[in-house]
């Protein structure tokens, strides 16, 4: 996903000089070519989250497109309120890139995750937000940015490296893809989730039922009429993501369903309301959170079950 | 003897800024009298002898940008806007109102010649580091000037800024720091200490000059001398007087708060402020 994401940047920085990037001190094997290739167009704004916001705006409010990357973490919550009000609210061309969200950098605890991040992004009028879940969509994603005239979040996590659209994936902003068409349920993913998903349907495949599953790239704006499509065909729905169950795409697919008066099934699964505080492997703790291929698969029957 | 008629001349317009914001302050019974008089000389300084803004092309881009960090000192930049020409009398003069744009905080909302929404501290000054930075990329030859508080100075990402122009030496860019010793519940040396403030900025690499915030002799002289640094962000220490100008105001932190009324306007009219 890292290497899509530079790939696409160096595209787009060769394409366009308007682009500005700046790194609050991120970018180990990301960022060296296009370091040494646009000396002048890439900055290390050293370890200044709140200053470096603040600091994009200002070239942002000065005619350049600035790519601001930094850990998921850093780059909305240690500087939320440059994001608030010197990002969002001044309608900047400012792209922040949030790089190992979700629990991408689990041994390294509570400070490193990002769970929380979507929550807060999905508050600020203006935003675009992005959560590519392939290589592909992540392609599409930066493209997008680029073209957006305003303040756009790219969220990202360690997990989403297999390719799952073709070489000319395109997409409209807002539309949700449906990866695999089932009929008896559909399960809604952002982010790195694809994988596992797929393996929760061929599981499931072997039960007799048929899962839909889809891939949700952008969680803001939101195509609901394309969601409630889908949610109407299956009527037995399950959201999920790398992120608390707060905030983020369960509680975007919830606000559709409950605006929409809808009689479904509907289950959230994502982390729950609580810290994590142990470390181990990104599968460690995806299943501590209640988040594996038998997990799902468990969630899904039970309330298939009895519905 | 032309200098001297200068100076006359600039402090008349103090005088009548100090009074346009008395009448908008007390109609609209508004806050932050006090840090808006502190920043008076300064800011007819600004406009009237350093910026370059065409007050009918308030966007170009050639331009030199200038941020109220201290965004609750937004009277005084509404009555010098009115007075070179950026906004009318009629808008002005729903300072505060319902529904109008003219906010009690320098908020960027399409009012002619506000380029930042600060008030929250220590966003003006990144901000304009990011400005500074932009304007030299772009080979153009317009300045950054920034009038930030005393108090914000107590926040992490001023000092963060301040690192950052430096590193990027940028001689585009003058912080004016309105040092009149209050922040927003007690004297800034009681709070949270500045002190030895110059050798702070020193060490950070700026060019710094301390100056009397009111004196406009000092404070041209600061400018001239600022003219000629190169590659380095420059700081101009101001020490003013909250309140300055209106004896029953200066150096009380109440007028952070209150609004003159009552027989306080009476001492007003005496003094010549309304």
């Amino acid at each position: 996903m890292t290497s899509a994401f530079t790939r696409s940047l160096m595209k787009l920085m060769d394409e366009h000089d308007d682009i500005i990037t700046i790194t609050a001190d991120m970018g180990y094997s990301v960022f060296e070519n296009i370091q040494t290739k646009f000396p002048k167009r890439f900055f290390n704004t050293g370890v200044t989250e709140q200053a470096s916001a603040s600091f994009a705006a200002g070239m942002a409010l000065s005619g350049y497109k600035v790519f601001f990357y930094a850990q998921a973490a850093f780059a909305t919550m240690r500087c939320f309120e440059q994001v608030r009000l010197d990002v969002a609210y001044n309608h900047t061309n400012v792209k922040i890139i949030g790089t190992n969200a979700g629990f991408s950098l689990n041994q390294l605890g509570a400070s490193h995750f990002s769970v929380e991040d979507i929550g807060l992004m999905r508050l600020l009028p203006q935003f675009t937000i992005f959560t590519p879940g392939d290589p592909k969509e992540m392609e599409w994603a930066m493209k997008e940015a680029y073209k957006i005239d305003g303040p756009v979040y790219i969220r990202f996590t360690k997990l989403g490296s297999k390719t799952f659209h073709p070489r000319s994936f395109t997409n409209k902003i807002g539309n949700i893809i449906i990866l695999a068409k089932g009929i008896d349920a559909t399960l809604f993913i952002s982010g790195g989730l694809l994988e596992m998903g797929m393996e929760v349907r061929g599981e499931l495949k072997k039960k007799g039922i048929d899962l839909s599953v889809v891939s949700v790239p952008t969680i803001k704006p939101i195509n609901s009429e394309m969601v409630l499509k889908e949610i109407r065909r299956t009527k037995t729905v399950f959201t999920l993501e790398e992120h608390s169950v707060i905030g983020g795409l369960g509680t975007t697919i919830a606000e559709i369903i409950a605006e929409a008066n809808l009689n479904i099934h509907f289950t959230k699964i994502g982390f729950p309301d609580k810290y994590t505080s142990v470390t181990g492997s990104i599968a460690f703790l995806l299943d501590y959170n209640g988040i594996s291929v038998d997990k799902i698969v468990k969630v899904i029957l039970k309330k298939i079950k009895y519905s | 003897m032309k200098i001297k008629d200068d100076y006359g001349l600039l402090i008349k317009e103090a005088k009548e800024i100090r009074k346009q914001i008395f009448s908008i302050i007390v109609s609209a019974n508004a806050s932050h009298i006090a840090s808006s008089y502190s920043i008076v000389e300064i800011l007819v300084y600004l406009y009237e002898r350093v910026l370059k803004i065409d007050p009918k092309k308030p966007t170009d881009f050639n331009r030199d940008r200038f941020i109220l960090s201290k965004g609750w000192g937004i009277s005084a930049l509404y009555s010098i806007l009115y007075k070179k020409g950026f906004i009318d009398k009629k808008l002005l003069d729903t300072y505060c109102q319902d529904g109008s744009k003219m906010i009690g905080i320098a908020t960027r909302n399409g009012v002619p010649g506000i380029e930042a929404t600060t008030g929250s501290m220590g966003h003006g000054l990144p901000i304009a580091v990011g400005m500074a930075k932009a304007l030299k990329l772009k080979n153009s030859n317009a300045k950054v000037y920034v009038i930030i508080s005393d108090g914000e100075m107590d926040e992490g990402s001023t000092w963060e800024g301040i690192l950052l122009a430096a590193h990027h030496k940028l001689d585009n860019l003058t912080v004016i720091v309105d040092y009149n010793k209050w922040q927003s519940f007690g004297r800034t040396n009681e709070v949270l200490n500045l002190e030895p403030l110059t050798d702070k900025w020193k060490a950070f690499n700026w060019n710094v000059c301390e100056v009397d915030g009111h004196s406009f002799p000092q404070i041209h002289k600061a400018f001239e001398s600022l003219k000629m640094v190169k590659k380095q962000p420059k700081v101009i220490i101001a020490h003013t007087v909250k309140g300055k100008g209106l004896s029953i105001i200066e150096d009380k932190n109440d007028y952070h708060y209150k609004t003159p009324r009552g027989s306080e306007l009476k001492i007003a009219h005496k003094e010549g402020l309304i």
